[in-house]
């Protein structure tokens, strides 16, 4: 009897064994990766706002305002001013004399490179359409910032994403951060739907983005949405997402 | 030295302003003058390619392949020569360019830096034959810690015209005589003989065509 007990608790164990990681295995295999490199340059925002002074009637102009747009229009019409002996001027006002800067211009540097065809681009590769995200502060988003494009034809595939360095207890940097830190950046792929996702921030295997079954090729876009919180500074920023192809 | 020179000055101009009368009798006047001189700013630059050691690509993870200099890349010279890289992905080229600046300039001085043209493509000739070196080609200061990552920053196609395609510089007297402000690499506030190191970015996204690719990078430096 109780050697029958434990011949039924092995097979239980070999059987939530195979259900485990027969489940792990599940679309583990990485068939090809590429990373998607998305500048972002944030400028201050709001814009400086500027006052106009009310246009004065026809026929009513200031003398003094007349001598300003006459002086606005030929800088140098006006009353002529005479340089003093002893000053600091580089140069003499009133005579419209200009002094050319020092330029120099070294031999310039050759910069070459031999592109070679990419043996995984049949598999996944990505069509950008807005590398550089130019924001203000504040939510903007990006429609269709890039396209995806799978296939598989030996399996079902699945497609994951997560950004480029990110790991379970690490740092990160903006706009996609580390977790626990949610990332500032987050994409919706349209044709599934228009709900934005924060970026996967925790490192490997990362968020499934689609999947699709063997044979079946799919191009989609996917839309970005981005926060520029208002502490950071001004500045040319860097997002690296990293996608990866997983097959059985 | 100023005053010596004013001093000098003075001397000369009081012995030839002396009326003869007072030379006829013997006797010296004295007088004096005030000389003021400019020095005029100057600004000397030099450009060294692969300019350290450990110059070269690194990166195109995930493409099955490393990258290695190609046979253009020699230290201190050359070509900046990726070598071979794959479509799609993404590389740094450490220790690319160095620019030194020589200037009494107390303004300092500005470094623009320019694609000469887009990236040409040889070998075998794509159509169209050229690739926007916007958004391709990208520049950052040196560091050791650079990666293909690091935020950078992308090299522009000139609004000048182009000399011997590039090869001998851009001539911008049509463009109000200098690179567009967006250009700038570099900033000085004063004067000195100083250095600046940068490394290069190649993002090759999916659509460039697989052929031999070349530009030439300018650099302009212009006293403030």
């Amino acid at each position: 009897m109780r050697r029958h007990n434990i011949a039924a608790l092995l097979g239980l164990a070999v059987v939530a064994f195979l259900a485990v990681f027969s489940q792990a295995e599940a679309l583990q295999s990485l068939r090809a990766t590429k990373y998607v490199v998305i500048t972002v340059v944030v400028t201050p925002s709001p814009a400086p706002v500027g006052f106009l002074r009310p246009s004065a009637p026809a026929g009513a102009r200031q003398p003094a305002a007349v001598a300003a747009n006459d002086l606005l229009a030929n800088p140098f019409a006006g009353p002529r001013r005479v340089a003093a002996s002893n000053t600091a001027w580089d140069v003499a006002p009133g005579g419209g004399t200009m002094v050319a800067q020092s330029t120099v211009q070294p031999p310039p540097v050759p910069v070459q490179f031999v592109a070679k065809p990419d043996p995984n681009s049949i598999y996944l590769h990505v069509i950008p359409h807005t590398p550089e995200l130019d924001v203000p502060y504040g939510t903007t988003n990006f429609a269709c910032a890039f396209e995806v494009y799978t296939f598989y034809d030996k399996a079902a595939y699945a497609l994951n994403d997560y950004g480029q360095g990110t790991t379970k207890s690490g740092t990160g940097t903006y706009p996609i951060e580390n977790f626990p830190t949610t990332s500032y950046l987050s994409w919706a792929t349209p044709d599934f739907s228009p709900t934005f996702h924060a970026y996967w921030n925790s490192g490997a295997p990362g968020e499934k983005v689609w999947t699709g079954a063997m044979n079946q090729a799919q191009q989609h876009c996917v839309d970005l949405s981005i926060v520029v919180p208002n502490v950071l500074p001004a500045g040319t920023y860097t997002a690296v997402i990293q996608y990866n192809l997983l097959v059985n | 030295m100023r005053a010596l020179s004013a001093l000098l000055v003075a001397v000369l101009l009081a012995a030839a302003a002396a009326p003869r009368a007072a030379l006829a009798a013997g006797s010296t006047t004295y007088g004096s003058a005030v000389v003021n001189y400019k020095i005029l700013p100057s600004v000397h630059a030099q450009v060294v390619p692969n300019y350290a050691a450990g110059f070269g690509p690194q990166g195109g993870a995930g493409s099955g392949s490393s990258p290695a200099p190609g046979a253009g890349a020699v230290l201190d010279g050359g070509t900046v020569d990726f070598g071979n890289v794959v479509v799609g992905y993404q590389y740094i080229y450490k220790y690319a360019a160095q620019v030194s600046v020589q200037t009494n300039d107390a303004a300092g001085f500005v470094v623009y830096a320019e694609g000469a043209t887009d990236l040409n493509g040889s070998n075998p000739v794509p159509s169209p034959s050229t690739f926007p070196i916007f958004q391709t080609l990208y520049w950052l200061a040196s560091n050791g810690s650079n990666t293909p990552f690091t935020p950078a920053k992308s090299f522009v196609k000139t609004m000048g015209t182009p000399i011997a395609g590039g090869a001998m510089g851009i001539d911008y007297s049509g463009v109000g005589g200098k690179p567009s402000a967006g250009s700038v690499v570099w900033s000085y506030p004063v004067s000195g003989n100083v250095s600046q190191g940068f490394d290069y970015q190649l993002r090759l996204p999916g659509t460039i065509p697989t052929s031999q690719f070349n530009v030439y990078v300018v650099y302009t430096v212009i006293g403030n």
